[in-house]
């Protein structure tokens, strides 16, 4: 009996080892062998950010976050890209962008042979039509206010230049591409075409129901300009496009479907771990443009800062640019006898101090005596040498120091009068009166606080009385431009490359003219800088209305924001970049030791 | 009972609309979501403003915005239509979406940390209460509220300054000095000679054994680069499985029960010899076979203790099954040792394995083994920061009601009759010690999710924390109130469960309606 128990008992013990093998898994082998299969990947790197990826189009509204960007950047090419000085870099390996007229002002692009998709299709002027497409408008109708009309791609970004041209010249090759704008256009260099071309007409237009590209083409062709007054019933087959453009590439994972991530440039992304990493691996196709070292990049999302640092210290990380703060960058610079690498720099970003020209500031001499105390470098000292001893107080209202022409403007436009407070100047530009001045500033925001606080002391000193104008986190942007103040401290992006933006703040009347700043010189000025095309040219122009600016007392540039981003000693080639590409401008460069 | 959980019901609905209509007004109010608009040079900034404004309906007054909301939210209760609606985020995603990814991460960091820190912090609180007044008492209690009134995000960069950094460099060179092994060995065993109770003479001999236990381990473990080679191997196992054997009848029969000891010990022979049989087979482990091997190894110490029989079979086979659960743990321990070395060498690892974001290294391939060392050294440190900080509470809790219960009269009444002291903890005192216990747990279930908001953004997991750090930072409120509603409908549930719980284990206490 109790043997029968056994045997039973080991015969249910076998039946289940047999169930127990059958359920093994067959990634197969032991333990080592598969660490093997793993493998040397050659060089690779780990490139920290701080927002997740979400979507493959980085141009539309909903997803232009400069993580989708930078991966659009490394897995697409156009016909330029910018460089750490800001200047605008031709790649002519990918194709020739060339201005053929200046008036009406023509350019032709010309794409080479050979340029292709990750999946062996030819890139062609369909796709920078497609660009073009989205980037103009030029097929909306649709009228806000009305409700009436189509509005095709959601495009973030402006469209005004585009705006001007008729529809495009197209070879019958599919390589050339020749646009006419109906007046000239300052930054037509970066209108079209770069840094990456980076939806596929063929994909789009076959999800369309369209036979191929050829048919997109004519379906365009055949598309008069849109007119918001006079709305026509919109176009199924470019609608199905632009939504399709429009969210069809939002994804936090891979696509099982590889026409939805389609490279023209050095990577392709390889696999999309949601919310955690994103791993690009070298296009074996690609030799039209800068050629990348590494066979593979990973991209990882971590938030916080400190993380970042830590990251970077236990090697899971090998680049990294993080929020710039004093403990970071203290934090960063112990790491350096590690063997890790910081490098500081510049941001586009820029705190000023603007003088509304209304009220106790209606007076030139007013404002003036107010400049005079506004104390820039015990700001400067205060707020940003504790990230970057180099710092100096920023002296162009439109130029910044990484710019060329940045170094001729401040000698001119006659910021050398506000380099140190003068009390005594201002007490004789006042004569005895004691403007009250209201200053407005986001008190949420401890840089603007410390700024407003140093202003107060020195300009009381003068016989200014200060008014703490200072609105919460979520009020002070609704109140700019509204009025209720005398002096606003707040922050502009310099555009770095284009000029575009400086009609917007300058000129009267205009949007984000806040303080109503009107000189008519500048004007006309502003005027002829955005149909000037010449780069050379645009420069002396901005010079001029730079100094405009500063004659009439308008207010004063305070400090650059700090960048700062540091990189292990397994990886070379990193270079520090002011705008939004950061580190990834040259991701080219970037090489394992 | 049923009229209580309805009326239960109604009120936790009614809360909730309340609750929620308040979060997203507050919400809304919290910032302005066109900041960033706002002091952009663009041509283009009317447009952004505009489409922005028509993505999150910012057109309409937030009340109004709160009952479109409400709709699409309602439809979630219509069960599989499959229409369930909470919006979009300001990235355009569907927030039920970004809510089915951000649950997963926060459960797989906080699960196993809530029952690791029960398990510790009720184990802690007993001991504590049964010394009560002790120096392992006090050393406890000063630890619990030192753990607890740290700041967790400066815990966590502690530990990783200290756990992952350190640690991995240290790993690099294995290489545990003389001097440091004895101080190692010297602090372990003053803290033990202090926490082990009885005369001086005895706490001395102890500390001296586990003085000279661990620095003989720590040169040995050094001499033989076990860090970078480590396993326990068939004698450790054994020897270890002869203790556990001891401890688990001791707690669980007594030691006077020799089947009991008995059946745990032939759990025990019976697992060193599988140790062999099943190292081919683990060689290809899935995570079903590893639980079905869990489930065998429980079913061969039933199997054991019903064999042996006795007078009290029940208890025999309870002692060998958890024993032979423990020592099929060991085993399962010493397999992951084994894949240790090629994790390590791993080209994605290269060398530093304890890590300290996220949840696994990216694009890191392998077997069962690789990828489970994988997950353990990355949920490591977060584990161990969330149970530092949580243990107080547990400890502290379980020692007051173990404190209360020890003194019941009916405590005495069991000791006066001749009851063990054994039986009287285990039995009389512990279970019902656990009553109130188990009402704090199921609050601590409930707050589980919405609770390691931190501690997520410092190991940079993007769970619902984040997600809903992320919506208030953008002033989007429909991650906020995705996040929100998952959160008030558990810890409401399980605030409904504690009560019943509560009476379904005190007999003294009745739901009534």
């Amino acid at each position: 009996m109790r043997f029968g128990r056994i045997s039973k008992a080991v015969g249910v013990a076998a039946a289940a080892a047999l169930a127990l093998s059958a359920c093994a898994g067959n990634s197969g082998g032991s333990t080592p062998s598969s660490s093997a299969a793993a493998g040397k990947t050659g060089g690779s790197a780990t490139v920290v950010e701080v927002n997740a990826f979400n979507t493959f189009n980085p141009n539309t509204a909903d997803g232009n976050t400069d993580i989708n960007s930078k991966v659009s950047y490394a897995t697409h090419s156009g016909f330029y890209y910018i460089d750490n000085k800001l200047n605008v870099v031709r790649n002519e390996k990918f194709g020739k962008m060339e201005k053929t007229s200046d008036n009406p002002l023509t350019v032709k692009y010309t794409i080479n042979d050979g340029v292709k998709w990750s999946d062996g299709t030819p890139v062609t002027t369909a796709d920078l039509l497609l660009q073009w497409a989205a980037f103009s408008g030029y097929y909306n109708d649709a009228d806000a206010d009305a409700k009436t009309g189509t509005s095709y791609f959601s495009y973030a970004g402006d469209p005004t230049g585009l705006a001007l041209t008729d529809f495009p010249e197209l070879s019958d090759d599919g390589k050339s591409m020749t646009i006419k704008y109906s007046k000239p256009f300052a930054d037509w260099e970066i209108a079209l075409g770069g840094p990456g071309i980076d939806i596929p007409a063929h994909v789009l237009a076959k999800k369309a129901g369209l036979a191929d590209a050829k048919a997109f083409v004519s379906l365009l062709k055949g598309m008069p300009r849109g007119d918001s007054k006079a709305p026509k019933p919109a176009n199924a087959q470019l609608k199905a496009m632009s939504d399709l453009w429009n969210t069809g590439f939002d994804t936090k994972t891979l696509p099982a479907d590889p026409e939805l991530f389609l490279s023209n440039g050095p990577y392709v992304v390889k696999t999309i771990n949601q919310d955690q990493s994103l791993t690009m691996v070298k296009n074996k196709d690609y030799n039209w443009g800068p050629d990348a070292k590494l066979d593979e990049i990973t991209v990882r999302y971590i938030g916080d800062s400190a993380a970042q640092v830590q990251a970077l210290k236990n090697g899971e990380a090998d680049i990294i640019a993080p929020q710039a703060s004093a403990d970071t960058v203290d934090q960063l610079k112990a790491l350096q006898s590690q063997g890790v690498t910081v490098d500081q720099g510049n941001q586009l970003s820029y705190d000023h101090i603007d003088l509304n020209y209304s009220g106790p500031f209606a007076d030139k001499n007013v404002r003036e005596a107010f400049m005079k105390t506004v104390p820039r470098k015990d700001i400067v000292d205060k707020i940003v040498k504790k990230l970057d001893d180099k710092a100096k107080p920023l002296d162009s209202q439109l130029f910044v120091p990484d710019q060329a022409a940045y170094a001729d403007s401040v000698k001119n436009n006659g910021s050398s009068a506000y380099q140190d407070v003068d009390i005594d100047g201002a007490k004789k530009l006042l004569n005895g009166a004691t403007p009250e001045v209201r200053i407005m500033y986001n008190k949420d925001n401890p840089n603007r606080v410390d700024a407003f606080s140093l202003i107060r002391e020195s300009a009381a000193k003068a016989g200014f009385k200060i008014v703490d104008g200072g609105l919460g986190k979520s009020d002070w942007g609704k109140a700019l431009g509204k009025g209720g103040y005398d002096a606003t401290i707040f922050g502009w992006i310099n555009p770095g490359v284009g000029v575009s933006g400086v009609p917007q703040i300058f000129k009267t009347g205009n949007d984000s003219n806040f303080n109503k700043f009107s000189d008519k010189d500048a004007d006309k000025l502003m005027d002829e800088l955005i149909v000037t095309t010449d780069k050379s040219k645009q420069d002396g122009l901005i010079q001029q209305i730079d100094k405009k600016i500063w004659d009439s007392a308008y207010g004063l540039p305070l400090f650059q924001a700090v960048g700062v981003d540091a990189y292990s000693d397994r990886i070379t080639g990193v270079k520090y970049m002011p705008n939004q590409t950061g580190v990834w401008w040259n991701f080219w460069e970037w090489a394992q030791k | 009972m049923v009229t209580y959980v309805v009326r239960r019901l109604m009120t936790a609905a009614l809360i909730l609309l309340g609750a929620s209509f308040l979060v997203y007004l507050l919400t809304a109010a919290s910032g302005d979501p066109l900041e960033e608009f706002r002091v952009n040079n663009s041509p283009q900034k009317q447009a952004l403003m505009d489409a922005r404004t028509q993505l999150l309906q910012l057109d309409v007054p937030a009340p109004v915005r709160y009952f479109r909301w409400l709709g699409g939210a309602a439809q979630c209760l219509v069960p599989f239509a499959n229409s369930c609606d909470l919006g979009k985020n300001i990235a355009g995603q569907p927030v039920t979406d970004a809510l089915g990814h951000a649950l997963i991460q926060t459960l797989t960091l906080v699960t196993g940390a809530t029952i690791l820190a029960i398990l510790i912090g009720i184990t802690l609180g007993i001991i504590t209460a049964l010394r009560q007044y002790s120096a392992l008492d006090y050393g406890v209690t000063f630890m619990a509220f030192l753990f607890f009134s740290l700041p967790i995000f400066w815990v966590a960069v502690l530990l990783k300054e200290f756990g992952a950094i350190g640690f991995n460099n240290f790993l690099r060179d294995p290489d545990v000095p003389l001097p440091v092994a004895l101080a190692i060995g010297l602090v372990l065993g003053v803290i033990v000679a202090v926490a082990a109770g009885g005369a001086l003479r005895r706490r001395l001999t102890v500390g001296a054994v586990v003085f000279a236990f661990v620095s003989a381990v720590l040169i040995y473990f050094s001499a033989t680069l076990w860090f970078k080679n480590p396993g326990l191997g068939p004698v450790v196992i054994a020897i270890a499985g002869v203790g556990i054997a001891f401890a688990v009848t001791l707690l669980s029969a007594g030691l006077k029960n020799r089947k009991a000891l008995q059946s745990s010990l032939i759990a025990v022979a019976v697992g060193v010899v599988l140790y062999f049989v099943v190292q081919p087979l683990l060689d290809q482990a899935t995570f079903l076979m590893i639980v079905l091997l869990a489930v065998a190894a429980v079913l061969v110490g039933l199997g054991i203790g019903y064999l042996m029989g006795g007078y009290d079979r029940g208890q025999s086979m309870r002692a060998a099954a958890i024993t032979s659960f423990l020592v099929g743990g060991m085993i399962l321990l010493d397999r992951f040792m084994q894949a240790w070395p090629s994790y390590f060498d791993n080209s994605r690892v290269r060398g530093r394995p304890i890590a300290t974001i996220g949840a696994g290294t990216p694009n890191i391939e392998g077997d069962f083994w690789i990828l489970g060392l994988d997950s353990f050294t990355h949920l490591i440190l977060p584990t161990m920061a969330l149970i530092l900080i949580s243990l107080a509470s547990y400890t502290r809790f379980t020692r007051a009601s173990m404190l209360e219960i020890m003194n019941m009269d009916y405590i005495r009444t069991a000791r006066a009759k001749g009851v063990s002291e054994r039986t009287v903890v285990m039995r009389h005192a512990f279970r019902n010690a656990l009553i109130p216990i188990a009402t704090i747990v199921a609050f601590d279930i409930g707050g589980l999710i919405g609770g390691a908001v931190i501690t997520e953004s410092v190991f940079s997991v993007r769970g619902m924390g984040f997600l809903f750090l992320d919506g208030i930072s953008h002033t989007d409120p429909n991650p906020v109130m995705g996040v929100f509603v998952c959160v008030a409908i558990t810890a409401m549930g399980f605030n409904l469960i504690a009560d019943l719980a509560y009476s379904a284990l005190d007999p003294r206490v009745r739901v009534k309606a």
